[in-house]
């Protein structure tokens, strides 16, 4: 299907003709496959790369005239970012690519949906500030990930949920009106999220991507953290052997195992009652020994030494300003690792994190997830209490074995991770799992799998999502299980009532 | 023949991650000099980079997409320089590049390629150069009284681009003469290496000129080839090795040159011109400059290649001996620009077969980023180097490092 001529002109006339196409091998750039989806994303009849909020404002409205749906695009990572029906265009941010905004005083950038986390995170960081960037690597977009979607970031502890640091919004509304929230609308700044009426900052979030919320986010500001370790990273080596380092007497990495999931959430709480370290997670050793291996063939090498060597590994980053402070830091850690009965590994597996900064600055490697063949799944995705994730995390062995014993998922019993947030107050899970896209009933094996474990949830009153929950399967769980993708569904609903934006 | 099939693996892996287009957090440096395929940053689809060709060659292999000669054109606006794959392969198993040169071959013995690519292959079949200078008077260029030494087991090979720009292999000459190192030229009996006609997908043609170079050597007892031009060297490592065993070792002239400095046999003057200077890896020294290695087998799993494959990543490449060879001489100051090593940005040549708006624009960029280290001069080791970096609007003096070296010879 292609647009009608009157409506592309229109689009045309937008943006210009080097900027939109309806060409098939240009459209063929953003349609194929994905090794997590057994079906082929559907193809936008064009793809339009504006320059400018106003630009976006237009398409919008063209859209709405003609009753044309679109998607908002950057990377593409993630299975919403693609059209789902016909008679569809892609607004793909490409040219929307500027930081706007550096403000080291009041400690917040502001950035156009293109500017990936490659490009602001060195520049921030030269400022002696940072953020918590998501996993997605260096080419994801970080108003996408602030703004529209990601969850939980690996390096939070110190700090909060990516969804607080989402500050003044700028977006364009599905009518085609450019909205500005926060301090932004009452035209005093990008500083902060909320203003007079009720909080528009969830609504603009929605649930993920463009399922739930309701616009086009064009602009947006986000806080910064102080930096957490020195300012100056040093690199060496050459890809995929490179290194990042954080050089300076007060940025140290630990490693410890534990036998029980409640003795690591005991350390977390402690850890956070002390407010010590930058980070805290326990980890999941699945992704970690696919980042210490460069080839897939390596990793089936070395998995079974790596899941011996780390069953339960508890990772602390200590980052404080001051050698003194890492001094009273560290103590305060071995305090509480030997109250809790952790046992410290040995110094060339911590130097491996130690070498490998990038994770706890910007997380590139762990792309390297996809390394089995790209057919994986983050589920129990979500926050709750420490001590509610590790009883979530205790029952995963009651039903695992099932499909790892039969080959249906890959996967380990304690293969998890777990986040404490605001020095653990609450935590994020995540369970990393992976499937063999060569076998025809994987897909199914998935699903499968995704329902037990929604199931054990919800037997054990937890609220962690799985992906797909807010659809059939979560629907026939009941909706006592979420209902808030109802709501939000609702609220697009109102605001977007001929769904022109593709949900 | 070609076989997109053979690709199928690098094709359904892919996920969008964008990861081919963005520089490396080893070498992030900020906002600017942030993107390193030049037709994504040229154009900003997608279907202009790594992610984008592979899912194209996926849907011509699926018999979805039809080929034709726009979409040659618009595949060989790609540089072939590599950057995708060095970046996905930091995290994946996958071929980006081969599965763009297998798609360049398919589309090639369907008919359809750029006119100037096509017109390199009638000039090599016509007994010329790609470039269409006759075979006869490719060393028109040497001086009447030049002696080679025609016992040496060591050849330079001069390349094709030595017929319009010989500065740089006469460089080379007087380099190893004051090195001492005994070689030959083959004069017109040097052939074109092949790569260019084999990174056009025009595979076939380039074998027999592979075939042909490959005996040549071995008739002439060639035991050791010096190139000057990053493509040849390029072609000698990754491309010989598909058709025949060489039988020679390939070094280029800067690992020569790096070499005799560290055997104390260069001597520089001392009162050379200070000159601040910046290193533009070329792509086909550096990140491509791997030998390769054929792999068959089958991959079963989870990404388990059965048997083991070996991985070309670009991460051994000729990267340090140009950078050892600069700190060596008097009176230059390296300054990196932050797209350096693996993560070189291209200087587009090859893309202005196909595109000459895009090559200009990638050999802007690239000058803008050596501008931005305060350098005076862009020195490079590619004869195609400097010819794109020099069509840049506003160039910096583009210097090919042998006349470098031998400019500052005692
Ligand atoms: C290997 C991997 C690891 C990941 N790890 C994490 C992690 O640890 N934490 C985490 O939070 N996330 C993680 N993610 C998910 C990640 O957050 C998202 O994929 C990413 O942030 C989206 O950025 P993108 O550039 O890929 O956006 P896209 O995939 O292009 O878009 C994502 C969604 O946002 C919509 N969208 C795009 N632009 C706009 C706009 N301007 N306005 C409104 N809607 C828009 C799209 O339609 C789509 O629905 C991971 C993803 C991958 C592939
Ligand atoms: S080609 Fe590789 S790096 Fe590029 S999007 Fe696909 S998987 Fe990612
Ligand atoms: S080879 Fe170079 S120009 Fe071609 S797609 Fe890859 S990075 Fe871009």
């Amino acid at each position: 299907m292609s647009l009608p001529r009157a409506v592309y002109a229109e689009l045309e006339s937008v943006v210009g003709s080097r900027n939109i196409s309806e060409k098939e091998y240009i459209l063929a750039g953003n349609r194929a496959q994905t090794p997590e989806i057994p079906f082929p994303h559907r193809s936008a009849d064009a793809i339009v790369l504006p320059g400018s909020t106003e630009q976006v404002a237009e398409i919008v409205r063209i859209c709405n005239r003609h009753g044309v749906r679109y998607v908002g695009t950057v990377s593409g990572g993630i299975p919403t970012a693609y059209a789902t029906e016909e008679n569809t265009i892609l607004i793909h941010f490409k040219r929307m690519n500027r930081i706007l905004e550096i403000n080291e005083k009041d400690r917040y950038a502001v950035v156009e949906p293109g500017v990936r986390h490659v490009q602001l995170y060195p520049e921030v960081r030269k400022r002696g500030l940072s953020y918590t960037a998501a996993a997605v690597g260096p080419g994801g977009s970080v108003l996408v990930n602030i703004a529209c979607t990601g969850g939980d970031h690996h390096n939070q502890y110190g700090s909060s949920r990516p969804t607080r640091y989402l500050l003044g919004v700028e977006m364009v509304t599905p009518e085609g009106e450019i909205l500005r929230t926060g301090s932004l609308e009452a035209g005093a700044g990008w500083f902060c999220p909320e203003s007079a009426g009720p909080s528009l900052r969830g609504v603009v979030k929605g649930y993920s991507g463009n399922a739930g919320h309701i616009g086009i986010v064009t602009k947006c500001a986000i806080a910064l953290d102080r930096c957490k370790g020195p300012a100056e990273t040093r690199s060496e080596g050459v890809s995929p052997h490179s290194r990042i380092y954080m050089d300076g007497g007060c940025s140290r990495v630990y490693v410890f195992n534990y036998s029980s999931i409640q003795d690591v959430g005991r350390a977390m709480l402690a850890l956070g009652e002390s407010e010590v370290g930058a980070t805290v997670q326990k980890y999941f050793y699945l992704p970690l020994s696919l980042m210490m291996t460069a080839s897939a063939n390596e990793f089936w090498e070395k998995w079974g030494r790596f899941r011996e060597a780390f069953p339960m590994p508890l990772v602390v980053h200590l980052a404080p300003h001051s050698v003194r402070e890492l001094e009273y830091e560290e103590k305060i850690l071995f305090d509480v690792i030997r109250e809790t009965g952790g046992v410290r590994l040995p110094r060339d597996l911590e130097k491996w994190w130690e070498e490998h900064m990038d994770y706890f600055m910007i997380v590139s490697r762990l792309q390297s997830v996809l390394r089995l063949g790209g057919s994986w799944l983050p589920i129990k995705t979500g926050g709750e209490s420490v001590r509610h994730l590790c009883d979530i995390g205790d029952s995963i062995s009651g039903f695992i074995h099932d499909f790892t014993d039969t080959g249906k998922i890959f996967d380990a019993p304690q293969n998890y991770q777990i986040i404490p947030m605001e020095y653990g107050h609450f935590a994020s899970f995540e369970l990393l799992f992976m499937w063999d896209r060569l076998d025809p009933n994987s897909f199914r094996y998935m699903q499968e799998f995704c329902t037990v474990s929604r199931e054990t949830d919800l037997k054990n009153h937890a609220h962690s999502m799985t992906a797909g929950g807010y659809g059939k399967a979560g629907e026939a769980l009941g909706r006592l299980y979420c209902n808030c993708h109802l709501w939000a569904g609702r609220i697009r609903e109102a605001f977007d009532p001929s769904f022109t934006m593709d949900a | 023949m070609s076989d997109l099939n053979r690709f199928r693996y690098t094709m359904e892996s892919c996920n969008h991650c964008g990861q081919c287009k963005w520089i490396l957090p080893h070498r992030m440096s900020g906002w600017d000099f942030a993107e390193v395929c030049p037709v994504h940053h040229h154009f900003g689809f997608d279907a202009y980079s790594g992610q984008g060709l592979v899912n194209i060659v996926r849907e011509v292999m699926e018999g979805k997409l039809e080929r034709t000669d726009e979409l040659a054109d618009m595949v060989h606006t790609c540089a072939a320089c590599g950057a995708c794959d060095v970046n996905c392969k930091s995290v994946r198993d996958m071929e980006v590049l081969e599965t763009i040169y297998e798609l360049r071959h398919d589309l090639a013995q369907a008919g359809h390629l750029p006119d100037s690519c096509r017109r390199m292959a009638e000039n090599v079949s016509a007994g010329c150069d790609p470039f269409g200078v006759p075979l006869a008077e490719r060393f028109s260029w040497l001086p009447g009284d030049f002696r080679d030494d025609p016992d040496s087991d060591t050849v330079l090979f001069a390349g094709c681009s030595a017929s319009r720009d010989p500065g740089p292999v006469l460089a080379a000459i007087r380099i190893l003469q004051a090195g001492g190192v005994p070689f030959r030229l083959l004069r017109e009996e040097e052939r074109c290496c092949g790569g260019a006609l084999w990174r056009s997908g025009q595979q076939e043609t380039a074998g027999d000129l592979i075939r042909g170079n490959a005996e040549a050597f071995r008739k002439a007892g060639i035991r050791t080839v010096i190139t000057v031009c990053g493509e040849c060297f390029g072609a000698f490592r990754s491309i010989y090795p598909r058709f025949v065993k060489p039988g020679f070792r390939t070094v280029h002239i800067s690992q020569v040159a790096a070499g005799l400095i560290r055997e104390g046999k260069l001597a520089f003057r001392q009162d050379a011109r200070p000159l601040t200077v910046t290193y533009h890896d070329p792509c086909m020294l550096g990140r491509l400059s791997e030998e390769y290695v054929p792999w068959e087998g089958e991959i079963r799993s989870y990404g388990l290649h059965v048997p083991e494959k070996h991985w070309n990543r670009g991460e051994f490449g000729v990267y340090q001996e140009p950078r050892d060879v600069l700190s060596a001489l008097p009176g230059i100051t390296v300054r990196e620009m932050t797209r350096r090593v693996e993560e070189s940005w291209c200087c587009g040549y090859w893309t202005g077969q196909a595109d000459p708006e895009c090559a200009a624009a990638t050999a802007d960029e690239r000058m803008r980023e050596a501008r931005s280290t305060d350098a005076e001069a862009i020195v490079s080791c590619c004869p195609f180097c400097r010819t794109a970096l020099s069509g840049a609007g506003d160039p910096l003096p583009v210097v090919d490092l042998a006349e470098l070296v031998a400019g500052r010879l005692a």
